[in-house]
């Protein structure tokens, strides 16, 4: 091998790498915040007995579990702007993109835990003349956020790390700064190994504190 | 059929209820019953009878086609056909308590809390007297020292007794009981089963529905045999159980009695 291993370069753009990820932390956090909250929503909507609701929330989570993240990205960038005639900033198209996916797959999260409840415990509330909305706020809710909280978590670390799609898109995420830094140094092997440690150091200990908390949770 | 006198009112009146989970599924073919004050009925019967879905209708959990179900002579639930939601007076259903077969206590809350939610949150009690009443009852069975217990750290009959307490902390006028120790591994049976024979020793009014006709024997004052979405036959333990007049409770009892005797 006539490569000779050098990080010099590569340390010296550190700057332009922090810049990167200060982008796709801002890309992911906003992601997340939106994709837990409007999660919940869709999920209550794919189980509402009214066809209404159901269905387009149910065809929104179908289509962005069973397409790839990457086309969803590139569709959304190029054919939102044609389509509707509307251009908007970059980083909001991307936070955009990656929000859509996570609703999705947090929906279906919390479809899951809300199934997982028995529909005994549905009953018994009745029983104990608690209305619709008391039982949705003190029996189901509760429980829901702990049945799907790792699964959250989970997601929330995917989206992290499917956040360097964007960079095809141009937006200037970690990714899309590192493949700068490697063409102006000639230095990928360098390059990339440092981005990737970087994502891998954010990804490892958020992996370690869910696994914890899934314990935790088993137990109470 | 009727076994109590005529003259005194009923204190619940079900009159030709019927109920359907589908248009091909019709479970109560026009059901009739009353329960007079001072009644403990148990509802016997073959399995898929109706005799959950009974009880099921009188604590309002069931939309019914048809019929009515008065409690004191009052309107209680009305049937407006299949696909209309019921007329229902909700202040006689919070006097209606239900236990299950399957255990309910909510998992997330601690036993003090699986019994003041319902009051404190439904009734507007305050947390002190809710949380002291909670107390008393969990003393009174058995239970004192789980108050602050998770669920998942009880037996099986010990939730059931947690159930029954919830249900008494809304001091009900009517209890319903649907196979409480059918899940119950044999040994914890009785110590659910004498928890209701407390509360029938203080004239809880209850129906109740079980497989156990030692306890049905010992707890009922009428006892109903339902079967195919009706009621059969209807009468003390002693006319049930040992003269029975209609063919099909003779042929349930002989069969369940052998069952029982082999078991
Ligand atoms: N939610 C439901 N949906 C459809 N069928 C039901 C439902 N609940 C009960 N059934 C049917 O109704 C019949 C009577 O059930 P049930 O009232 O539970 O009888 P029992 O308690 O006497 O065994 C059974 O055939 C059962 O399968
Ligand atoms: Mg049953």
């Amino acid at each position: 091998m006539s490569y000779d291993i050098d990080f010099f370069y590569t340390l010296k753009g550190i700057d332009t790498l922090m810049e990167g990820l200060l982008v796709t932390l801002q890309l992911s956090l906003t992601s997340i915040v939106i994709g837990v909250s409007l999660g919940f929503v869709v999920a209550l909507m794919v189980m509402s007995p009214s066809k209404l609701l159901s269905w387009p929330a149910t065809s929104f989570i179908e289509i962005f579990r069973c397409t790839p993240a990457l086309i969803q990205i590139v569709w959304i960038f190029y054919c939102v702007p044609m389509l509707f005639n509307v251009f908007l900033d970059p980083i909001v198209m991307g936070v955009l993109a990656l929000s859509l996916n996570l609703i999705a797959f947090n929906a279906e999260a919390y479809r899951a835990a809300i199934q997982a409840i028995p529909k005994a415990q549905l009953d018994a509330s009745v029983a104990l003349g608690l209305n619709k909305i008391q039982t949705n706020v003190y029996v189901v809710l509760p429980q829901a956020i702990r049945l799907a909280l790792p699964v959250l978590v989970t997601n929330g670390i995917s989206i992290f790390q499917q956040s360097a799609l964007v960079a095809i898109v141009a937006i200037e995420d970690l990714m899309y700064m590192g493949k700068m830094l490697s063409t102006e140094t000639y230095r990928p092997i360098e390059t990339f190994t440092v981005v990737a440690l970087i994502y891998f150091a954010i990804a490892l200990p958020a992996m370690y504190i869910s696994s914890q908390l899934e314990k935790r949770l088993k137990v109470a | 059929m009727q076994t109590t006198t005529q003259d005194t009112p009923a204190f619940i009146k079900v009159r030709g209820l019927k109920k359907s989970y589908s248009e091909t599924i019709q479970v109560l073919k026009g059901l009739d019953l009353d329960m007079y004050p001072g009644d403990r009925i148990v509802v016997i019967g073959p399995s898929g009878g109706g005799k959950s879905t009974l009880l099921r209708c009188v604590m309002g959990l069931e939309n019914i086609d048809e019929g009515t179900i008065e409690v004191d002579g009052k309107p209680y639930i009305k049937g407006q056909g299949r696909t209309e939601k019921n007329a229902i007076d909700h202040t006689i259903q919070k006097q209606v308590g239900m236990v299950f077969q399957h255990y309910t206590l909510f998992p997330h809350l601690t036993i003090l809390q699986n019994l003041t939610l319902a009051p404190v949150k439904s009734r507007g009690i305050p947390r002190s007297q809710a949380e002291e009443k909670a107390r008393g009852l969990l003393k009174r069975l058995g239970l004192a020292d789980k108050a602050d217990a998770q669920p998942s750290q009880l037996s099986g009959g010990q939730k059931q007794r947690v159930a029954i307490a919830r249900a008494l902390m809304l001091s009900p006028e009517l209890m319903l009981f649907d196979e409480v120790t059918s899940a119950l591994d044999p040994e914890l049976v009785n110590e659910v089963e004498s928890v209701m024979m407390q509360l029938a020793d203080q004239h809880m009014p209850m129906m109740i529905v079980t497989h156990d006709m030692w306890f049905a024997k010992n707890i009922a004052t009428r006892v109903v045999f339902c079967a195919g979405g009706v009621v059969v036959e209807d009468g003390t333990p002693e006319q049930i159980f040992s003269n029975p007049k209609e063919q099909r409770t003779r042929d349930f009892l002989e069969k369940i009695l052998h069952t029982e005797n082999a078991a």
